[in-house]
């Protein structure tokens, strides 16, 4: 065999030795006895505290909500994707201090799943969250283990939904439509056939606003024989939505 | 890769319809720079064989140019890698727990064959000779470095010279397929990605490797020109008409390749076809029509095809032609890669919008880290040259072909 094959070989052998001494000395115990991985990562990952006690557990307490929360719309619903890891929880009840899940009350924690997204399914349930009843907590209309909506939508909004939304933001959200118009009971069935009448007069918001008027103190007050004289109000201001700076 | 910070943003300058994890790209810049330095190495290496295996005489006096350029390139292949996914030193972990169902964790096993049994074994007995003398020669420390590099090898007999030749041969022939193999991986690799329509095509590996030996050949006909420039060395004009008929016939078949492939997606016309035009017509406008297909590849073709039917010009004007089309092509094969990779993370895999991509400046990922892998290449080949003499008639026996 010429030399340098020779000097070659011993090289490569070399290489080949330390490769195999180093797999021998830096390949993990247990690798690859169950698959391409650590066998000792499975007790690594036991010892991982629990944060998350899983929804069988709740249902030993908590029957009645879990009985009400398995038939409604929102049985695939983990009870812990609302209330977060109660692993603690539950453990805390065999101590003497109970350490209580949170209960998420506010408008964030539905619109995780339930706001509006193009790329949710066709059909899974989804509102805007900016014109949906806005400002109320859901919980005050929907009930979380049953969230069935609370009833059919009636009264104004069921066809005047725009104004009836526009107004729930505004000042005048706390005036009911009738204040300011007269509707007869037809028009709710035969729309077009029976009008309400549109407020014609500047008279309709000097009830309130006029210098004077018995509305509450905190309701800002105007001289109607000076403020926006010639006009009607709704010429400058948005009935359904009224501003002033 | 702020991340969160710049969500905001980005979801600002896309357009259409993206899901959320597809505002930011995860192969960046980096990730754009490996493929291009894999490629320069195979295109070195193939070059380089054109000499040893098919005897193109007129190449010899580049044949050491381009082994030792392809071994530079080849040092710093895996470092943009590294930068990019951090943790380094994880990076043993595919030697030492081989996975040989990934294609992505052999990566290591090919970068290793390639690099110790095909060029360093070929450079070794290309320059076993040179480095005895220099080792009987040189005194001290570098006495010991020159033993040690030619593993004590004293033997500079015929016999042992011509065995020197066969063996490089042979090396040569098992080099080709796999200078083949380690650029082909790398367009497999994007080739195999099913999911995604720019990329999913087999004949990704096949267009890899002819971009790679078009740029590998353009680079050590830059590097030709420009040694020769400062080194004040003559110009051998043969050789360099033969680098540049070849690099005209490797632009030829890879321009082919990648009309075919453009033709066939065209033809096939998947539901992708859409969003794929609109990328290019937007946010690839420059970086494909213009660089790569333009200025690196149809004015270069013109080019050299003019420099190749009128023999007649001035020796001047065509080294300088040759050298503007070599640089041209790299611009464009540098953007071939970028469009690759960037390109095939812009549109959404709901074929409905397209995102941005912006290179940093700082960082491991910036531009900075970026320029810095191009450059120390070409340092480190100026270091391997001070050790290994670059050229033919230097060193103390000639080791042409026989
Ligand atoms: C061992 C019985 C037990 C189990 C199991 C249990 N809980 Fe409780 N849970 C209680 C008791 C007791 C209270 C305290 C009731 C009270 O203070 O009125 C409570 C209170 C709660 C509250 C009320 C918090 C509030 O703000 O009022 C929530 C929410 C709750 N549990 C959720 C869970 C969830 C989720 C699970 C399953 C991971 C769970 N519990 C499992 C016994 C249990
Ligand atoms: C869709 C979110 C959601 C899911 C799922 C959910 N909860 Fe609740 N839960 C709430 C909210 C919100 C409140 C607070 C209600 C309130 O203040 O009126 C609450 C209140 C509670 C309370 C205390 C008040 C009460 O009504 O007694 C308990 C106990 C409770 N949940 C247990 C559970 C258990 C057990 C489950 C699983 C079977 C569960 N919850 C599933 C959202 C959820
Ligand atoms: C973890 C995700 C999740 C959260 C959080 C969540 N929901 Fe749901 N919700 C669902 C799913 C799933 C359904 C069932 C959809 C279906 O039947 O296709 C549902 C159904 C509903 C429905 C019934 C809609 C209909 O008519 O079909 C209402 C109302 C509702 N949720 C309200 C709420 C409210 C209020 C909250 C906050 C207390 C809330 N959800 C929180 C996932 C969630
Ligand atoms: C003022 C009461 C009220 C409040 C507050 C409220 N909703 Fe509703 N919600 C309703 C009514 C009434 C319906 C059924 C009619 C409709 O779609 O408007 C409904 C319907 C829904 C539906 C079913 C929509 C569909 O297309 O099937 C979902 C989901 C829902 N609400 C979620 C929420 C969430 C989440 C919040 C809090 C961000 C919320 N709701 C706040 C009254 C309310
Ligand atoms: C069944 C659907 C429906 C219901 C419920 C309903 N409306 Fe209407 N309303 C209509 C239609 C339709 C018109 C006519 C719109 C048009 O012709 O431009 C109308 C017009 C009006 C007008 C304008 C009349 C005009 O002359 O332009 C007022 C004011 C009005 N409705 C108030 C109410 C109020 C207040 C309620 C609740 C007490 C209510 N509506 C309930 C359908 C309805
Ligand atoms: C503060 C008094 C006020 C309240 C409360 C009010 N409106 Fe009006 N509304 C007006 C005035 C004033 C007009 C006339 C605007 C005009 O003629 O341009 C009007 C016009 C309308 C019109 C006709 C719109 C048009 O563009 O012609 C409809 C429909 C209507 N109101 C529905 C409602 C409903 C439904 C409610 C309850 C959700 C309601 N309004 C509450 C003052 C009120
Ligand atoms: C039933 C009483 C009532 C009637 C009728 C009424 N308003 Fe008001 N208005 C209020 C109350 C209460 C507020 C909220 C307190 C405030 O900001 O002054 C308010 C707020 C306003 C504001 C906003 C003031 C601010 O600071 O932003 C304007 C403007 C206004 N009303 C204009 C009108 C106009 C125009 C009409 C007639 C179409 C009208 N109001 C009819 C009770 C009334
Ligand atoms: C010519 C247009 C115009 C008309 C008509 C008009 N307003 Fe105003 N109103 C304004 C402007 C502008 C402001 C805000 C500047 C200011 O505070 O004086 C304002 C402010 C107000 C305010 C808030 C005052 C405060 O102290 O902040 C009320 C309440 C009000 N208007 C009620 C009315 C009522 C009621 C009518 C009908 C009688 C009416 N406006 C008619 C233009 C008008």
């Amino acid at each position: 065999m010429p030399g340098q094959v020779k000097r070659l070989l011993i090289f490569v052998v070399i290489i080949c030795v330390l490769f195999v001494v180093s797999r021998v000395l830096l390949v993990p115990e247990g690798f690859g006895k169950y698959g391409h991985y650590r066998a000792t990562a499975i007790d690594t990952i036991i010892a991982l505290p629990i944060n998350y006690a899983g929804h069988i557990v709740c249902n030993d307490c908590h029957d009645d909500i879990a009985e009400t929360k398995d038939a409604s719309y929102h049985q695939g619903v983990n009870c812990e994707s609302c209330h977060g890891p109660s692993n603690d929880h539950v453990q805390s009840l065999e101590e003497d201090e109970i350490i209580l899940p949170s209960a998420p009350r506010d408008r964030n924690q539905c619109s995780i799943c339930h706001a509006y997204s193009p790329a949710k399914a066709t059909g899974f349930p989804q509102i805007d969250v900016v014109t949906h009843n806005p400002v109320k907590p859901c919980i005050s209309c929907h009930d979380p283990h049953a969230p069935d909506p609370p009833s059919v939508i009636g009264g104004c909004i069921a066809c005047h939904r725009g104004i009836t939304r526009t107004k729930a933001l505004s000042a005048h959200s706390n005036i009911e439509c009738n204040e300011c118009h007269t509707t007869q009971d037809e028009h709710m069935v035969n729309p077009r056939a029976f009008r309400p009448d549109k407020p014609r007069s500047r008279d309709l918001c000097g009830k309130c606003h006029a210098k004077g008027a018995t509305s509450e103190t905190f309701t800002k007050k105007v001289d109607m024989t000076e403020h926006g004289v010639g006009y009607l109000c709704w010429q400058c201001h948005f009935p359904h939505h009224p501003e002033a700076n | 890769m702020e991340g969160i910070e710049q969500l905001p943003e980005i979801l600002r300058l896309a357009s259409g319809y993206i899901y959320p994890n597809e505002a930011e790209l995860h192969w960046g810049f980096l990730v754009v720079i490996y493929p291009y330095l894999t490629g320069l190495v195979a295109g070195a290496f193939i070059l380089a064989s054109l000499v040893k295996v098919f005897n193109v005489k007129a190449l010899l006096p580049t044949y050491r140019l381009s082994m030792l350029t392809a071994l530079s390139f080849l040092i710093v292949a895996p470092l943009p890698l590294l930068a990019h996914l951090g943790h380094p030193e994880r990076s043993l972990q595919i030697f030492l727990t081989p996975q040989p169902k990934s294609a992505m964790a052999m990566f290591g096993f090919v970068y290793a064959w390639y690099l110790m049994m095909v060029l360093l074994a070929e450079i070794w007995l290309e320059y076993r000779i040179v480095l005895i003398e220099k080792g009987r020669t040189k005194k001290g420390l570098k006495k010991l470095f020159y033993k040690f590099v030619s593993l004590w090898d004293t033997d500079t007999s015929k016999k042992s010279i011509i065995f020197d030749h066969k063996a490089i041969h042979f090396i040569t022939l098992v080099g080709i397929p796999s200078a083949f193999l380690l650029h082909g991986y790398v367009g497999f690799i994007f080739g195999a990605i099913k999911a995604n329509p720019w990329w999913s095509s087999v004949l990704m590996p096949v267009v890899f490797l002819f971009s790679a030996i078009v740029s590998g050949i353009a680079l050590v006909l830059i590097l030709y020109t420009l040694t020769s420039l400062f080194k004040s060395r003559p110009i051998d004009m043969k050789c360099l008409e033969k680098l540049a008929a070849f690099l005209l016939y490797a632009l030829l078949v890879d321009f082919s390749l990648e009309m075919l492939d453009f033709i066939h997606r065209l033809y096939e016309s998947e539901e992708s076809i859409e969003i794929l035009g609109h990328m290019i017509t937007n946010r690839l406008f420059i970086s494909l029509i213009i660089v790569q297909m333009l200025l690196g590849t149809i004015i270069p073709l013109i080019t050299l095809s003019i420099l190749h039917i009128k023999k007649d010009m001035p020796v001047e004007f065509r080294r300088l032609g040759y050298l503007i089309a070599a640089v041209l092509i790299q611009m464009g094969i540098f953007s071939t890669r970028w469009n690759v990779v960037v390109g095939g993370q812009l549109f959404s895999k709901s074929l409905r919008g397209l995102t941005i991509y912006k290179v940093e400046m700082l960082g491991t990922e910036g531009l900075f880290m970026g320029i810095l892998l191009l450059v120390l290449p070409l340092i480190i080949l100026y270091f391997v040259a001070k050790i290994l003499p670059m050229w033919q008639d230097d060193p103390v026996v000639d080791s042409g072909t026989k």
